[in-house]
């Protein structure tokens, strides 16, 4: 009896202009999407190439250990193609040295973007999925039951010797698999398109498995919102007005109206206050130490002279936005006067003395600064995003993001790695004896050789992790999904025919 | 007629959309004037403290050459009072130009040139993307989708329920019937429009916080009827396919996907793939660029300066050579801007093929943000960097003790700068540039109105009943 009513659903939602104009419409957005968003991911690829080759370029030319040049690049993510997150928004340029902590506050941009273009908004294969997947939903269940009604047909299935639960399941069922015909398709075209320009890994295959699962469930979460308004309602023009205010409030109104009315609290200012006073603090208490060493070192009268020979330079910096802070002790000098070539092991003495404490000021600056980016920017951004789950939009973006490793936890491993590899750099200055060689500020016997620093590599994090953040999402749609299918249930076996 | 626009206006206002309506456009419209009195004297308070530091500093200077070696120092962009009305994607435009001089060893300083800074604050921000909730965001998509919601029927349904006969049957030609179907809509929807928008004025104009004077409530004036005229659009679009299509439900789901195709994705999606066509020079390009001139500049007068050892020769050299490496540098910079933001103008050019790319355009200029703001202000500050090189030339002249040479210091006169004398930026707005700015757009949104109602009359007129 099942089987007859899934076919005759089937059969009756096939047939219909809905089907094919949807059908249509979401292979054509999609299609399109893909090929911008294909050209964008190579465009941006290309980008990042230059930008390595360059900065590879840059760096042998240094030819002090203080005047290197470092830079990581990050490569763009293959799957922000389905979406994007913050992949496209965030720095991906960032500087390396020891006497600064990177994070992702402080990346830069490759200089072949246009930054006017942040002007306009990506459009990924999940949004396209967000607005359409919904409206399908929607546009296939408002009159699922509201409809039979009108027309008198729900009386006769119903006389039929099957249960209310059934009938649902039936409608349910059949009309999934119609909608999932366009989903699937419009899928398979873009993974066509995708795999032909750019090589995926199985891993991003296998995560790409992921956003199609989150995808199935985010659109039966709407067909049974569709299904509920259809079943609560008497009318098909009801049923049809409150779907779409439904859908209008949930995908365009609520998560813009919440970023709106979130207020950022007051004690952001004052907690940010505290920070930098302790940072500018302890910046303070280095430059005393430095000029501490100085004055007890060199005579006084000779500072200055000594300075300008051995390009002493001081330089304290504090961002007060985001308590970026930075210190740099050496100037670009070309030679030593020969006047000054018997100071030369007190330059080195110092050299080794200022960037070893510059090296362990900083890092003080980083735990308070750490504290307080966590505090102050990561916090809200983490309230808004479970503000923003309050809608399934909210949810399934969320889900989708951490299968594509493009969600603030994702990038931040980027960042993760940056510091690691300071930690590398450091080391190997150590393991050289940079701070107290000759070569550390001048270079008129020989410039440095670049070519034993450690390379910088990032490997993303693997399936199991991306899994393990979006799981919780997921979960919550295919509850959403249970919760929803019981309570449609339950107002249909209760309501009146 | 007007029968037939009552008849019509009865039925929606006591329809469940017309509620739904209401207290959609009446939230989102509250919403957006509470976050504006919230955001707007913040915004205020840091433009005033800023150009009155940079302002201090610049009237602080009364030694010519230090004026005309320095610049006229940061210049602000006065935020727009409309802020409310489009954000205009503000917050990725840079909100400053600065006169940077860059110092070089020896008695040779360089003088100042105009630096555009790229700003992109959005680099260090993590929160999820969002659509700021300003009247721009209200009525390109949430009206527009109010719109047809209220048309996708009006045809097709009285179609189906048989009434369009009876109606027909009366003595009436059917393009008033259609008119008066349009009347009727266009008030009902009106309805909660113009209430929604009174109360955000309300709001707004109440607050101490924000004054809007005039002006200001004749741009809001053309906002309106740029919306109204965009609302049109969208109802006459909708009694065009429910005159073409049989059956409402069918008539709604072609309305939908038109809506998301050229509201949602168009304009997005245009502009990614326009944005390709004419790529900016890459910032490492300007740099080589910007190196390469001061090259250039250097190997002209470096060897001049070698042959010579007359002090006053030196000088004249030396000022020659302050100044072009000033001028040219400059240059550079405002070429590779104008680079820049014609990649991104083309860009939106091309997504006026979407109406709301059209309003949204459109609302950004009369609300004074966005870029065709952005682009008044560099002017504005062109003018401006005109006016006080002017300025020091004419200081220089009235002085006749001093030997004229603008670029050294001892070349300039030494007579003290009264600081009243020293010209102040002034970021202005004027409606008249507005006004061309907006005339091309206002064309294509009449014209698409114009085409539509054709359209529809069309469709109308041949439909059987």
């Amino acid at each position: 009896m099942l089987k007859t009513l899934i076919g005759r659903e089937l059969l009756d939602n096939l047939m219909t202009f809905r089907f094919a104009a949807v059908l249509l419409i979401t292979l054509l957005l999609v299609v399109a999407n893909t090929v911008v968003l294909i050209q964008d991911y190579e465009q941006r690829l290309e980008s990042y190439n230059d930008a390595v080759k360059m900065h590879d370029t840059q760096l042998r030319k240094a030819k002090t250990y203080s005047m290197m040049y470092l830079f990581v690049d990050r490569a763009p993510n293959p799957l922000s193609i389905f979406n994007v997150g913050l992949d496209k928004r965030l720095g991906n340029l960032m500087g390396i040295w020891h006497g600064f902590v990177p994070t992702l506050w402080d990346a830069q941009m490759h200089g072949t973007d246009n930054p006017f273009i942040a002007f306009f908004s990506s459009i990924d294969i999940v949004f396209v999925f967000e607005v359409i997947l919904s409206l399908m939903g929607l546009i296939f269940a408002y009159d699922a039951i509201a409809g039979e009604r009108e027309r008198g047909t729900l009386h006769l299935v119903l006389a039929q010797p099957i249960g209310r639960g059934q009938i649902l399941l039936a409608k349910y069922i059949s009309a999934m698999a119609c909608l999932l015909v366009p989903l699937v398709l419009s899928l398979l075209f873009a993974l066509l398109l995708l795999t032909r320009s750019i090589p995926l890994s199985t891993a991003d295959f296998l995560r790409i498995a992921g956003i199609v699962f989150t995808s199935f469930a985010y659109l039966s979460l709407f067909y049974l919102i569709g299904l509920l308004i259809s079943v609560a309602t008497r009318r098909t023009g009801t049923a049809l007005m409150l779907a779409m205010f439904v859908w209008g409030f949930l995908i365009l109104v609520y998560p813009n109206l919440i970023r709106a009315t979130v207020n950022p609290g007051g004690n952001i200012q004052a907690g940010m206050k505290t920070a930098q006073n302790q940072i500018q603090q302890i910046l303070n208490e280095h430059e005393q130490e430095c000029q501490k060493f100085l004055e007890n070192e060199i005579i006084a009268a000779e500072t200055s002279e000594f300075s300008k020979a051995f390009g002493l330079y001081n330089d304290t910096y504090l961002d007060p936005v985001t308590l970026t802070s930075y210190i740099e002790n050496v100037n670009f000098i070309s030679a030593i006067p020969s006047k000054f070539e018997k100071d030369v092991p007190l330059a080195k003495r110092y050299y080794d003395f200022v960037e070893r404490l510059t090296i362990r000021t900083i890092e003080k600056t980083w735990r308070i600064r750490k504290q307080a980016l966590e505090n102050i920017f990561v916090r809200q951004a983490t309230m808004d995003r479970i503000l923003l789950r309050l809608s399934p939009v909210g949810i399934y973006d969320a889900a989708t993001q951490a299968w594509a490793g493009t969600d603030l936890s994702g990038l931040r491993i980027f960042f993760e790695a940056a510091r690691q590899y300071r930690r590398v750099i450091i080391d190997y200055f150590y393991a050289k004896d940079a701070f107290a060689s000759r070569e550390w500020f001048v270079a008129d016997k020989g410039a440095v050789d670049w070519s034993t620093l450690p390379q910088f590599t990032f490997e993303r994090r693997d399936v199991g992790t991306n899994a393990k953040r979006a799981l919780p999402d997921l979960f919550l749609l295919l509850i959403g999904n249970l919760v929803l299918f019981m309570g449609i249930v339950l107002i249909f076996i209760k309501s009146e025919v | 007629m007007w029968h037939i626009a009552k008849r019509e206006l009865y039925d929606n206002l006591n329809s469940l959309r017309f509620a739904l309506a209401t207290v959609l456009l009446l939230a989102l419209m509250l919403t957006n004037a509470v976050v504006h009195l919230r955001e707007h004297p913040v915004r205020m308070q840091k433009y005033r403290d800023a150009a009155t530091e940079s302002l201090n500093t610049l009237t602080s200077r009364t030694d010519l050459y230090d004026l005309a070696q320095k610049g006229p120092e940061k210049l602000y962009k006065k935020p727009s009072l409309l802020h409310f009305c489009a954000d205009g994607g503000d917050s990725l435009l840079p909100a400053f130009t600065h006169a940077a001089s860059h110092f070089r060893g020896g008695e040779l300083k360089s003088f100042w040139r105009m630096t555009y800074p790229s700003a992109t604050p959005n680099l260090k921000n993590i929160d999820p993307d969002a659509t700021k909730i300003d009247w721009a965001f209200v009525i390109g998509y949430v009206l527009s989708l109010i719109a047809l919601l209220f048309t996708f029927d009006a045809i097709s349904g009285e179609r189906e329920h048989g009434t369009l006969r009876l109606m027909l049957a009366n003595p009436i030609p059917r393009h008033t019937v259609l008119i008066g179907k349009f009347l009727g809509a266009f008030i009902s929807v009106n309805i909660p429009f113009v209430i929604a928008v009174l109360m955000n004025l309300l709001v707004i104009s109440t607050s101490s916080a924000v004054h809007l004077d005039a002006s200001e409530w004749g741009r809001l004036g053309i906002i309106i009827g740029i919306a109204m005229l965009y609302l049109s659009l969208f109802l006459v679009l909708g009694l065009l396919v429910s005159a073409r299509v049989r059956q409402s439900a069918v008539s709604l789901v072609v309305l939908l996907l038109i809506w998301v195709s050229f509201v949602v994705f168009m304009p997005n999606t245009l502009a990614s793939i326009a944005s390709r066509f004419s790529p900016a020079r890459s910032y490492d390009a300007f740099q080589e660029d910007r190196r390469q001139t001061r090259r250039a500049i250097l190997e002209v007068y470096y060897p001049q300066l070698d042959e010579t050892d007359d002090p006053s020769k030196r000088m004249v050299i030396s000022g020659e050579y302050v100044t072009e490496d000033a001028t040219q540098d400059g240059r550079v910079r405002e070429a590779f801007l104008s680079e820049r933001i014609s990649q991104v103008s083309q860009a939106r050019t091309i997504t006026r093929i979407s109406p709301v790319a059209i309003a949204q355009h459109l609302l950004e200029v009369f609300a004074g943000t966005g870029l065709a703001r952005h682009l008044q202000f560099v002017e504005n500050v062109q003018l401006y960097a005109r006016e006080y090189h002017e300025f020091i030339a004419d200081t220089e002249r009235s002085d006749p003790e001093s030997p004229h040479i603008i670029g050294v210091r001892d070349g300039m006169s030494k007579k003290k700068v009264s600081p009243e004398s020293i010209p102040i930026f002034e970021d202005t707005l004027s409606l008249s540039k507005d006004f061309n700015a907006a005339a091309m757009d206002l064309l294509l949104l009449t014209l698409f109105v114009i085409v539509l109602l054709a359209g529809a009359y069309l469709a109308f007129v041949r439909v059987e009943v």
